[in-house]
């Protein structure tokens, strides 16, 4: 323990408002909490506000919708949507100040982005809306895809669906046990139950005939792994040849720090496109790429900023949400929609204005880590509660260390070549694959360089048992870590099947390492053990 | 029927990962290139001094070193392979090339990279990974063409001095086709209902030529197909023909295993087997060879991780149009566990297989070393024959 690196305790010098214990609010009898958390009276009414917002603003407007209650009906995993704002709570839990408005902004817009997905898909859904004129004029792709190959289409005229969002992704989050179906069902078919469950997931949703049906085309993406690729061959199956909708693999190379991969990158960028006009009939345009291209380079520079804060005593926006925002808007948005880019400088201010006042989630901040690896959809609150329960601030993770680097936005014929390289290099980078894929390098080497600048002690090191990329490096981390003198703090889960590693499992790993290794009691001992097994 | 002349010599060669041929070939000046996918073109690993050994690693018993390294989840060839690699069996290698074919692989690749696993005492040993193409277009010839370029040929060139010209590439090109056809036509007396070579046999003569040097092996192997011209073939009948598809398979008892249960492998269509590995290459004079070469082996693949769905659906119409070649009776889909891709191509071709072409259809999953689930393994083929045997009652035909 002597040549372990550790870093200087910060302090909270404020009182937090309201309530202490947050743990206490959990219940073993409930599948919700017992109630809401008092964060005294300014943060309650604001957190309020924003609960109304959502049930009545955003899942209000989306049931009085008939077309949208049909699909309710139809769809098996819409049910997790009735969670949403119990949801919504697992991300806040004893936030107060610039924290729980950064939270709730990035969030709540995240929730209506994927709200308006399912309005987007039932109304081309040929079970649901079938509004034909729609769905010809609609794209579909990958949950995990990055679309940078759809940022010269103009968003009104050519509908990007991606339809594995909210099917599969998002109703994860919200519900729990809502994927475990689909797990079940590709696993009678005779997929295994060792490969990621994601993918098989979506395999599983597929088989079921549980996906929204409509689109002109689909674009599939190799996206994160060998699990992923393969799932895709059995949902274009369903797609060619039961629906008659056109697909195109997208392949993307996946030793993206090499050079001489550019060139296929580019050629499968360019084949994607031609794709999607054929089928859509929609042609791409320069200025609207372009003007997608300024917005994605708002939204790095934010990105940047948001870091370089977190790099501080004083991170502010961090855990979860952080990452959901980053998926929604680098990877799903790519610079599409406009309103990102006024959330962007919204939260960048927040979190400014958060680190000068020096404000904290928790009374102590003890340790500093990076979290690696991927995290768990059903204990998607693991963050918030790490840095509340034992004081270890969660300072960036892997899903959100992506591109940093400026792409070209201006119009110019050199810039239209540029733009090409540019969409390859995103999409090749894209969240998660830029650190799984590529060699060792992009995955260990760039941890170790991520826990110097940051200042880090601890990587907190989620290690998905189905994710082959990242346990085939396990050793190294292990070693190399132990050279450095980083605490590697090793949390297994199965990241969307709750039967292989409970939400307490996960966090016992936590309470073990801190206790045993650390020799540390809870900041919080309410939250030490919380009876969330069976909670929505 | 009679034991062949080389079998014992070639089964021996199996039992170790640096053989005595290796060593052989090393002796007299040969450069040992290691592999470990299928899809990297072997005939540019046999240009000049080179030879291509893909590693294996026979006898594989405790992998506890490499599942620190790699985790219990990591298939186990990858596993097997580090073990192997960390307790130096493959020492002899002058250089690794690897593609970043399927993940776990490419991961024990560059485990034994970073743990220094080979090449201490060479200063000219070095790592080269690649990307492999994922789809039958002219933009992936290209790529295949740039990755061979830049990560088999210049790194040979420029460590060894090996020649790369057109000229040495396609004499590699001949000597592969010379291999292809001595192994083609052994594997064509597995055909009939009285075959003259089983299963087994011919994957130790298969396996044999991807982990041995292939100029030591060749007169044996001429030898074997000579001798084959006039074995008698035994008066037992089998009890089924079946086509085995799939994984790797580094272990023959798992093809004895079942051929003992009276189903004979009459064809192989496996990672490293000879569907689609030992085909011959046709090479043309008009354009150069290294192209045509990779466009081949892009032509010719069957790995899973090909995603286009062009041959998503043209890998298991190969499957169905060996079967009907070969005449088996059924085909077994397997996969070593924890292999995502063939745990995918396993499923969907299992149930096209069934339902698209109407063959009986065992889908397993296994260990890297089949003795270490022998029983489970035996149990499923049993259970496999006896319900192809009884279909075939049920249409009114014999055992």
């Amino acid at each position: 323990m002597s040549n372990m690196k550790t870093v200087e305790v910060v302090y909270n010098t404020r009182e937090r408002a309201g309530e202490k214990s947050p743990g206490k609010i959990y219940s073993e009898k409930l599948k919700v909490r017992r109630r809401r958390e008092w964060r005294g009276l300014k943060d309650t009414l604001f957190d309020y506000s924003r609960w109304c917002y959502l049930m009545f603003g955003v899942l209000g407007k989306f049931i009085l919708n008939p077309r949208n209650v049909k699909g309710f009906l139809r769809y098996r995993w819409m049910m997790s949507y009735l969670f949403v704002p119990h949801g919504m709570d697992k991300f806040t839990i004893g936030l107060r100040d610039e924290a729980l408005r950064i939270t709730h902004y990035a969030m709540n817009y995240v929730i209506a982005d994927v709200t308006q997905a399912i309005h987007n898909c039932f109304r081309g859904d040929r079970r649901v809306g079938n509004d034909v004129a729609y769905s010809e004029k609609c794209c579909i792709t990958d949950e995990n895809s990055m679309v940078p190959f759809v940022m010269g289409f103009d968003k009104e005229k050519m509908h990007t669906i991606l339809r594995e969002v909210p099917t599969m992704f998002a109703s994860n989050i919200f519900h729990q046990f809502n994927v475990m179906h689909y797990l079940d069902v590709a696993q009678q078919n005779g997929i295994p139950g060792d490969v990621c469950p994601m993918p098989e997931a979506e395999a599983g949703v597929s088989m079921d005939d549980d996906f929204c049906v409509l689109g002109a085309c689909a674009v599939q993406n190799n996206t994160t792994c060998d699990g992923s690729l393969m799932g895709n061959g059995i949902i274009a199956k369903r797609l060619e040849k039961q629906y008659g909708i056109p697909t195109y693999q997208l392949a993307t190379p996946l030793r993206h720090q090499e050079e001489d991969v550019i060139d296929y990158a580019v050629e499968q960028i360019k084949g994607a496109i031609a794709f999607i006009e054929e089928h859509t009939g929609e042609k791409w345009e320069w200025p609207v790429y372009f003007e997608a291209a300024r917005r994605v380079n708002v939204a790095t520079r934010c990105r940047n900023a948001q870091l370089e804060i977190n790099s501080t005593p004083y991170p502010q926006f961090f855990g979860a949400v952080f990452s959901l925002y980053n998926d929604t808007n680098y990877m799903g948005n790519a610079g599409r929609d406009p309103y990102f880019e006024v959330l962007d400088k919204k939260l960048l201010k927040l979190a400014e204005q958060g680190y000068k006042e020096k404000r904290m989630y928790a009374k102590e901040y003890r340790h500093r880590a990076i979290v690696w690896g991927v995290q768990p959809q059903y204990v998607i609150d693991m963050l918030y509660w790490m840095v509340q329960c034992w004081g270890v601030v969660p300072l960036v993770d892997m899903l959100s260390v992506i591109n940093k680097d400026m792409i070209a936005e201006t119009d110019t014929p050199e810039n239209r070549e540029q733009a090409f390289r540019d969409m390859a290099m995103l999409n090749m980078q894209m969240i998660m694959r830029n650190h799984t894929h590529g060699g060792y390098k992009v995955l260990v080497d760039e941890l170790w360089d991520l826990c110097e600048k940051m200042n880090a002690d601890v990587v907190m090191m989620w290690e998905h048992m189905s994710c082959k990329a990242l346990n085939g490096m396990h050793g190294m981390f292990e070693e190399q870590g132990r050279e450095r003198g980083i605490h590697i703090m090793w949390v297994n889960h199965d990241l969307c099947d709750p039967r292989v590693f409970t939400r307490s499992a996960i966090r016992d790993q936590v309470n073990r390492y801190m206790r045993t290794v650390m020799r540390e009691e809870p900041l919080d001992p309410s939250l030490e053990h919380i009876p969330d097994d069976e909670a929505y | 029927m009679k034991d062949l002349k080389h079998l014992i010599y070639f089964e021996n060669l199996l039992q170790q990962a640096n053989n005595e041929l290796i060593a052989e070939a090393k002796k007299k000046g040969g450069i040992a290139v290691a592999y470990t996918c299928e899809n990297v073109p072997e005939p540019l690993l046999n240009l000049g001094k080179c030879f291509s050994i893909r590693l294996h690693a026979p006898q594989t018993g405790s992998m506890d070193i490499a599942t620190y390294y790699m985790t219990n989840l990591l298939c186990e060839p990858s596993r097997a392979l580090l073990e192997r690699a960390i307790e130096g069996g493959y020492n002899f290698a002058d250089c690794v090339i690897t593609p970043d074919g399927c993940t776990m692989i490419n991961r024990c690749v560059e485990n034994m990279e970073l743990l220094k696993t080979m090449g201490q005492d060479n200063p000219n040993f070095f790592h080269e990974y690649m990307e492999i193409a994922f789809k039958n277009t002219p933009a992936d010839y290209d790529l295949s063409v740039l990755q061979c370029t830049n990560h088999i040929l210049k790194p040979l060139q420029e460590h060894y001095g090996v020649d790369i010209s057109d000229k040495a590439i396609r004499k590699a090109v001949e000597k592969h086709n010379k291999l292809v056809k001595v192994i083609r036509e052994i594997g064509e007396f597995r055909k009939g209902d009285k075959p003259r070579i089983t299963g087994y046999e011919f994957h130790v003569l298969c396996l044999a030529t991807y982990v041995c040097p292939v100029d030591l092996i060749m007169k044996k192997l001429e030898e074997t197909l000579e001798e084959l011209k006039t074995r008698e073939p035994d008066e037992k009948d089998w009890r089924c023909k079946i086509l085995l598809v799939g994984s790797e398979v580094d272990d023959s008892s798992f093809i004895k295993l079942i051929e003992d249960n009276g189903a004979m492998v009459a064809c192989d269509r496996f990672c490293f087997g000879s569907y689609p590995g030992r085909t011959e290459i046709v090479l043309n004079d008009e354009e150069d060879a290294l192209t045509q070469v990779c466009r081949h082996y892009i032509q010719n693949c069957q790995c899973p991780r090909m995603m286009n769905q062009e041959k998503v659906y043209s890998r298991k119409q190969y499957v169905a149009d060996l079967a009907a070649e070969y005449d088996v009776d059924g085909i077994i889909y397997q996969q070593v566990k924890f292999c995502d891709p063939w745990a995918y191509e396993r499923m969907l071709g299992s149930s096209m297989l069934i339902h698209d072409y109407g063959y009986p259809v065992l889908s397993i999953d296994r260990p890297y070393n089949a003795s270490s689930s022998a029983g489970q393994l035996r149990t499923r083929v049993q259970a496999f024959v006896e319900s192809i045997e009884i279909k075939k009652i049920q249409r009114g035909g014999t055992k």
